[in-house]
């Protein structure tokens, strides 16, 4: 037998063929041969689109499964579990990627004293106090603005700008955002962040603009904190100065 | 008649068929690029085989967890010769192999027994792999 897929239905196809050709052919005979093939031919058919149908079925639904996984698993790869911001690496390739397209701002925030939050309050309130933080960045600057945690209590914002002033009124904003936020009990004082703003020209590199923007924080920290500064590339004025 | 053994390969299954122990076995999945090629002189020597039983017990083994269409078109001429044979006197066993969780498989089996009515079917459930 020769290795076609449909070896048997050539078979019968040549057998009615030539019985066709022939006047002496007992074509009644022939036919019914013809019948008995395109029976089967059809039954194996039926089967088959079954049972293709049934394993297309399948493999559909387990590619929506797949794809809602992958989904899910990108997210979970990229997002702060606790807050729902971006997470470290997430905000780091977020910022490299502005840094390729223009020129950024980077704003990073501490919450001052947060310690004594957890020692006072217990870990649960500060991590509440670290989602109300959150909740009222997204509020302030709207779902478009990318905000990511890099640390405990820590926060970076991602903001392409050419103008350090722009950026500047922005981390003001934030600082008194934050200092106006009533907490939830059991918090019962005022919480307030340092804001340090970096800012660095298309093509510079996240070490760079990062490194910046904390030496600007630890300015802002030394310098009473809840306030905002900014780094300067100028050497002889190399933080300026901005009240809260 | 010889024994036929072809070790599985990551896109054919295993063959084992022992004509002289009367025991025909299937195991594996089964993809190849030319299923017809891979089948049809798997099949003419059963056809061969089954030609010289007589009111003989034969055992078949099918153990597939996955087939595609082409190979399931070659394996429905398997299925004919063996119920061809069945017809012509012979016992007939088939055992069909499927993981318990795979409803396809099973009901593929299933209409198997319906379609080649002298084999003696039978489905064995196999605990997940």
């Amino acid at each position: 037998m020769q290795a076609d897929l449909f070896a048997q239905e050539c078979v019968a196809l040549a057998q009615a063929r030539a019985a066709c050709d022939n006047p002496q052919a007992d074509t009644r005979a022939a036919l019914a041969a013809l019948i008995g093939q395109y029976e089967r031919l059809m039954r194996e058919s039926r089967r088959l689109i079954r049972r293709s149908d049934r394993a297309e079925f399948d493999m559909n639904l387990m590619n929506r499964q797949l794809s809602e996984l992958a989904q899910q698993l990108e997210y979970r790869a990229t997002h702060d579990t606790l807050t729902g911001a971006l997470n470290r690496g997430a905000i780091i390739d977020c910022a490299t990627q502005a840094l390729e397209q223009g020129d950024l701002a980077l704003i990073v925030l501490d919450i001052d004293h947060f310690k004594w939050i957890n020692d006072d309050f217990g870990h649960p309130a500060g991590d509440a106090v670290i989602q109300t933080v959150v909740s009222c960045l997204q509020q302030l600057l709207g779902p478009e603005v990318h905000i990511g945690r890099v640390g405990g209590e820590e926060f970076s914002v991602v903001w392409p700008t050419s103008d350090l002033g722009e950026a500047q009124a922005v981390g003001l904003r934030i600082c008194d955002a934050i200092a106006d936020q009533v907490f939830a009990a059991p918090i019962n004082r005022q919480i307030t962040a340092s804001v340090g703003i970096s800012w660095a020209p298309r093509g510079s590199g996240f070490e760079t603009i990062y490194s910046h923007a904390d030496e600007a924080l630890y300015a802002a920290k030394r310098a009473g904190r809840n306030c905002v500064r900014c780094h300067m590339d100028n050497e002889a004025n190399p933080l300026l100065v901005a009240a809260a | 008649m010889q024994a036929l053994y072809l070790s599985a390969t990551p896109t054919s299954p295993e063959v084992d068929f022992r004509f002289d122990q009367h025991i025909l076995s299937i195991k594996g999945e089964s993809y190849p690029e030319n299923a017809a090629a891979f089948y049809t002189p798997l099949i003419a020597q059963v056809q061969t085989y089954l030609a010289a039983c007589d009111s003989q017990q034969i055992s078949v083994n099918v153990s597939l967890a996955y087939f595609n269409s082409s190979s399931t078109k070659m394996l429905f001429a398997f299925f004919d010769a063996l119920n061809q044979a069945a017809l012509a006197g012979n016992e007939v066993q088939l055992n069909w192999y499927h993981d318990e969780d795979d409803d396809t498989i099973l009901e593929f089996g299933e209409e198997l027994r319906d379609d080649f009515t002298a084999l003696d079917f039978r489905a064995h459930a196999v605990s997940g792999q």
